[in-house]
């Protein structure tokens, strides 16, 4: 409001005793400080929306299930094994680890930190500022991709040296199994995934940027362990490129 | 509305099935939500922004509908499968070739599940990346973690089921990691097959998980889940629109 075109609309004089604090515009007066109830009649929006998806998902579905086959192999016979043995996909960053390191660092341990600290997430950032939104900020987003970024980066490079010059049977027999096939991986592993806190560390992060680091190196060195155990394992468990698996295999005949 | 219409829809007998009047007012679009039990898992009013596509992607949506298929679809599987390691495999063979349709039920089925997998753990992300873990809702991410492992362990039970090399090797390595855990590792092993081996014991153990108790704890645990979205007030994206009106600016 144009301030010219109001005089003392309350007089300060000291025999009044109230005064002038603020205009409302456009809004009543029990609005303020409150955001526009930007909100509309779940029926029959949300009702629909949902039909909608449920008629998506069933489509997908059934187009999937009218163009391929479940796998079903010859009946299960203890005395043959198959070559290679794989656990249903979802599992195959599991396996994969076990290529890496001791059976117990690798698929029961680090697995359980992994779990343990994901269940902790919210306690270990419970700043509620922020929620609802992807990444709270610009610069968590960026923390975000570049973390991944360095995963999608490092992680296959590791999975590849490793699998190439496996520290635990290079070092067998000079040092014990407890210093080639946990000790070493571990560290392997510790450095892969602290190395990017060290680096946020000196931009004075905040703790849901320390969990955007950590759950992006777990998330993503995730999928990076599944797709290779799933894609890139044939015959002896071995790496070759999925489309040159030797013997005719083909990875998706496990789905 | 043609008079038939409101004849039937104020009668008596209609309206003790259905306690409000055709939902084209605000008074009878609420009492829809809050006189139906299937609706009344959902509030009266919800605010644009949770309804936004980009927010949410309709992941935790979709984990049901995908459970629902899963349950509906399992439970027709169930009529034509005995789980015994001498009649499971010919019971899918018989499925696949003599029962109409049995095919596509079991392609269905198994697909259904894949996708379940994939898009929990999208979820999951989702609610990681939207900060929507954060007080209150630092317990219901928690029942979220459950219901991913709940996941993974009914997609698991189920791979045995077809009894031919692909799941019984599957099994057989996947439980063979169950082993290496510290001191119980053996023993834990031995309570998931019933035995040394994967066999008929470990056969029946993994039916009973998968068409019984798994599927009960999944919808036990959704329902707390869902629950409790409700009473933290929805999804995060509401919190974020007293918050935008507070710092004067807009984040979209």
């Amino acid at each position: 409001m144009d301030k010219s075109t109001i005089k003392e609309p309350f007089s300060k004089s000291s025999a009044k005793t109230y005064s002038l604090v603020e205009l409302v515009h456009r809004a009543p007066t029990f609005m303020v400080d409150h955001g526009p109830d930007d909100t509309v009649f779940a029926f029959p929006l949300v009702a629909l929306l949902e039909l909608l998806l449920t008629l998506g998902v069933s489509l997908v579905l059934l187009w999937m299930s009218l163009s391929v086959n479940a796998p079903l192999e010859e009946i299960a016979n203890p005395n043959q094994t198959t070559d290679p043995a794989k656990a249903p996909w979802y599992f195959m960053g599991l396996q994969e680890m076990l290529e890496h390191g001791h059976p117990t660092l690798m698929a029961v341990l680090l697995p359980t930190l992994m779990v343990i600290f994901v269940v902790l997430i919210p306690y270990l950032d419970n700043d509620s500022h922020g929620a609802g939104r992807w990444f709270t900020n610009q610069r968590g987003k960026s923390i975000t991709i570049k973390t991944a970024l360095y995963v999608v980066i490092v992680m296959p490079i590791y999975i590849f040296l490793d699998s190439m010059f496996p520290p635990r049977e290079l070092l067998r027999g000079i040092f014990p199994d407890l210093v080639s096939q946990v000790i070493i991986p571990a560290i392997f592993m510790g450095v892969i995934v602290l190395l990017p806190l060290l680096v946020l560390n000196r931009y004075h992060p905040t703790p849901r940027e320390v969990m955007l680091v950590l759950f992006t190196v777990l998330f993503v060195s995730a999928i990076v362990f599944t797709l290779t155990g799933f894609l890139f394992r044939g015959p002896g468990f071995k790496l070759y490129l999925p489309w040159a698996m030797p013997g005719g295999y083909n990875p998706f005949s496990n789905l | 509305m043609p008079s038939w219409f409101q004849t039937i829809t104020k009668s008596r007998f209609w309206q003790s099935f259905f306690r409000h009047g055709w939902p084209d007012n605000p008074l009878d679009r609420s009492l829809v939500m809050t006189t139906n039990i299937f609706f009344h898992l959902h509030p009266v009013k919800v605010s644009r922004k949770s309804l936004r596509v980009t927010y949410s992607f309709g992941l935790g949506v979709m984990s049901i509908i995908v459970f629902l298929i899963l349950s509906v679809t399992g439970l027709l599987l169930m009529f034509y499968y005995t789980p015994t390691i001498e009649r499971a495999y010919t019971y899918i063979l018989h499925l696949q070739t003599q029962v109409p349709f049995g095919q596509l039920l079991r392609n269905l089925h198994r697909w259904a599940a894949h996708f379940m997998v994939i898009v929990v753990v999208l979820h999951m992300a989702r609610v990681f990346y939207t900060g929507a873990y954060k007080p209150p809702r630092e317990f219901n991410w928690v029942i979220g973690v459950l219901l991913l492992l709940l996941t993974f362990g009914a997609s698991f039970t189920g791979y045995l089921l077809p009894w031919d090399q692909l799941a019984f090797w599957a099994i057989t390595v996947g439980t063979s990691v169950a082993a290496y855990a510290p001191g119980a590792g053996p023993t834990l092993r031995t309570f998931l097959l019933g035995g040394a081996e994967v066999g008929q014991e470990a056969l029946t153990r993994f039916y009973a998980l998968h068409v019984m108790l798994i599927p009960m704890g999944i919808a036990l645990l959704t329902s707390i889940h869902i629950w409790r979205v409700r009473k933290d007030g929805g999804l995060s994206a509401n919190q974020t629109v007293d918050e935008d009106h507070r710092d004067g600016q807009k984040h979209d």
